[in-house]
């Protein structure tokens, strides 16, 4: 018979695949986003774009030897960045297009809302595991460089790309944290690893 | 012996000319007597000179020169040169500046005359040649035209680059020709000035890029686009929307494509991307058309606190978000200026001026610009006669008995300069509609009522109430809520 859960555990575990479905939910919105961009910015599918600067990447050296916290801390610090690009992102949006194409700045402000939901969300579960929540740097990330119409749009193409990586990521993550198993700090055991 | 020979003497500016010679055989020369007399009856000048080269007067007609060299023996030989055998040409122009204007790919030119040295009312001719890419290709040769006015004045000129001036290098030549009609010899152009350069940002070290960089274009625009790369990147393509182009090497590090009659672009622009070998530069164009003539301006009030205009935009320009058209709308009387906040995606043109104390009548001018091009209507009106009210508001019964009815509203508004007409539609179940008017004078933001006379006794009566100007009529306002009464009985 499995031992009782902790409600701590329960509640993590509950926190979890929450986040799991957020996240689901969020990629699939990402993706569809992502289409309508590339349409609507004339760009090219499958242009590629080079790293853009402030975007954080999804892959990660050595995932499965993160502890849970780490793997939290950085999720967090990723849909914070994410929070802050997408805000960039729709100010331009609303700066170059004003009331045309009002749908892609919905659908945009919709994913930004998801990110900020998300963002909330790990707050919520770095709390339970009664770490400290990182602070947002004082007046928020440095201002991105003045950059070109066309650098914009790819910019916009890289954030959105990315974004839809770490959603995959996070529900792996999020996946890894739900299992019963030593507290999050330790880094789970090699017979664990997914 | 050595005698000089091939005296040819030229003048660059009509006074002084320059005159050469050569000595037929090698040997030693030493130092040469020059004289020379204009027509014989005044006396000689000479001069002494070890150059084969002397600057003199020009004469009126004719000049009697002796040339006396020593050297090895004395050789003297006597020339008259008459003025048809002087040419004339003109000193090479100077260039004072050569300003770029990159948004506008625009050269500016500035040059001085020189018309100083020249007699006034002389016609002059400036030849002024365009060169581009590292291989100084000539792309254009001008002919200006001015008159000198015995003053050095300077020139200016403007020549727009059918590429952008980033693109590559620019040079600039300029030489002249100066008809001196009374000058009898053999008239010729200057030499070509030294050319001034423009460079183009494909000689900067590190830079890269496509340029024009989001540009706004009116739509039929034949457009050049280049690619500025490092010289070790190998470009593979360049593509205009979802197109691809030829291109037209400029340089070793610029390569451009021409787009010619570009269509309307959509919201977000046209992109236009180069692909190098590990990158893409890329720019986005907006194509889009200038602003119509506002159609059907109109303008009226309300409440004599706000006049209102509408008007009809004509065909949208393409270009939203801040390239968007604007308008503004200016009383050219009090001189106020107000800007409309218009919104391009669902056409209500709309904009509010406020009504100023003591002023009946408006001279307004809409302006409307994008960053293609701008527009203007304009109205004259007298307010007085543009009065829309609002509908009557809260119609009540104030009172009632079996032939007549009276009924009260409220008109938001300050209507006390003029005379209002209300009219009341009385409807009942027994006879047709009818309609009462009644006019009264209008006042500040207050209720009205009239009297409705000559009802049946104990009968249901539906009442509205619509207003607008006695004299001088434009509109009624909507229909009031209707408001239901029954006469008592008799």
């Amino acid at each position: 018979m499995a031992a009782a859960d902790s409600p701590s555990a329960a509640l993590r575990r509950d926190l979890c695949s929450r986040g799991i479905r957020l996240a689901g939910k969020m990629r699939a919105d990402v993706v569809d986003l992502l289409e309508a961009y590339v349409e609507q910015q004339g760009l090219d599918a499958s242009a590629s774009v080079a790293a853009v600067e402030g975007v954080p990447l999804a892959a990660v050296e050595r995932w499965d030897e993160q502890t849970g916290t780490q793997r939290l801390l950085e999720n967090l610090a990723a849909y914070r960045a994410f929070r802050a690009l997408l805000a960039q992102m729709l100010e331009e949006q609303r700066e170059q297009l004003g009331e045309a194409d009002a749908g892609l700045g919905r659908a945009l402000a919709a994913v930004l809302l998801q990110v900020s939901a998300f963002a909330y969300h790990l707050e919520e579960l770095l709390r339970l595991e009664s770490r400290g929540i990182p602070g947002e740097e004082e007046d928020g990330p440095p201002p991105p460089p003045r950059l070109s119409l066309f650098e914009q749009k790819l910019r916009g193409l890289g954030v959105l790309r990315e974004l839809a990586q770490w959603a995959v990521r996070s529900v792996r993550d999020l996946r890894q944290l739900a299992k019963p198993g030593p507290a999050t700090g330790a880094a789970p055991s090699p017979a664990e690893n997914p | 012996l050595g005698d000089p020979q091939n005296l040819k003497c030229v003048t660059h500016n009509l006074h002084k000319m320059l005159c050469t010679w050569d000595i037929s055989s090698r040997g030693r020369h030493g130092q040469t007597d020059f004289c020379y007399t204009t027509n014989g009856l005044t006396p000689q000048v000479c001069s002494k000179t070890k150059e084969r080269r002397i600057e003199i007067p020009v004469p009126e007609s004719s000049i009697t020169v002796t040339i006396k060299s020593s050297g090895t023996a004395f050789a003297t030989k006597e020339f008259v040169i008459h003025q048809k055998d002087i040419s004339f040409v003109p000193v090479t122009p100077h260039i004072l500046s050569l300003m770029p204007d990159f948004p506008t790919s625009t050269l500016n030119l500035k040059w001085s005359d020189n018309g100083s040295v020249f007699p006034y009312g002389l016609d002059a001719l400036w030849q002024i040649q365009i060169l581009r890419k590292e291989a100084m290709e000539v792309v254009t040769q001008v002919t200006y035209y001015s008159k000198l006015i015995h003053e050095d004045v300077i020139l200016s000129w403007n020549w727009t680059s059918d590429m952008p001036l980033e693109c590559t290098s620019h040079y600039v030549k300029i030489r002249c020709y100066i008809n001196a009609t009374h000058f009898v010899g053999p008239k010729d152009w200057s030499d070509w000035s030294p050319a001034e350069v423009i460079p183009g940002k494909d000689t900067e070290p590190g830079v890269s890029g496509v340029f024009p960089l989001d540009p706004v274009v009116a739509v039929g625009s034949d457009l050049t686009f280049c690619c500025v790369h490092e010289e070790d990147q190998r470009i593979t393509n360049m593509t205009y929307g979802s197109k691809s182009y030829t291109m037209i090497q400029l340089s070793s590090r610029s390569h451009a494509i021409r787009v010619l009659n570009a269509s309307v672009s959509n919201s977000s622009g046209t992109n236009v991307v180069c692909r190098l070998e590990n990158g893409l530069e890329g720019s986005v164009v907006f194509v889009g058309y200038a602003p119509d003539i506002p159609q059907n301006l109109s303008c009226e009030t309300s409440n004599f606190l706000i006049i209102k205009c509408t008007w009809k935009p004509g065909r949208s320009s393409g270009l939203y978000g801040k390239r968007r058209t604007k308008y503004s709308l200016f009383e050219r009387t009090s001189g106020k200026n107000v800007s409309c906040e218009v919104n391009e995606v669902n056409k209500d043109h709309a904009c509010g001026f406020p009504v100023l104390p003591d002023q009946k009548t408006y001279d307004f001018i809409l302006g409307v610009s994008n960053p293609i091009g701008q527009a203007q209507s304009s109205l004259l009106v007298d307010i007085t006669q543009r009065v829309h009210p609002k509908p009557p508001e809260k119609l009540t019964v104030t009172g009632n008995n079996s032939t007549s009815i009276q009924l009260r509203w409220f008109i938001n508004g300050s209507f006390a300069g003029i005379r209002l007409l209300c009219q009341t539609e009385i409807s009942s179940s027994h006879s047709d509609r009818k309609l009462h008017n009644v006019s009264m004078p209008g006042q500040k933001s207050s209720a009205y009522t009239a009297q409705l006379n000559a009802l049946h006794p104990d009968t249901k009566y539906q009442f509205r109430v619509r207003c607008s100007a006695a004299d001088h009529f434009w509109r009624w306002s909507d229909w009031s809520r209707g408001v239901e009464q029954a006469t008592s009985e008799a």
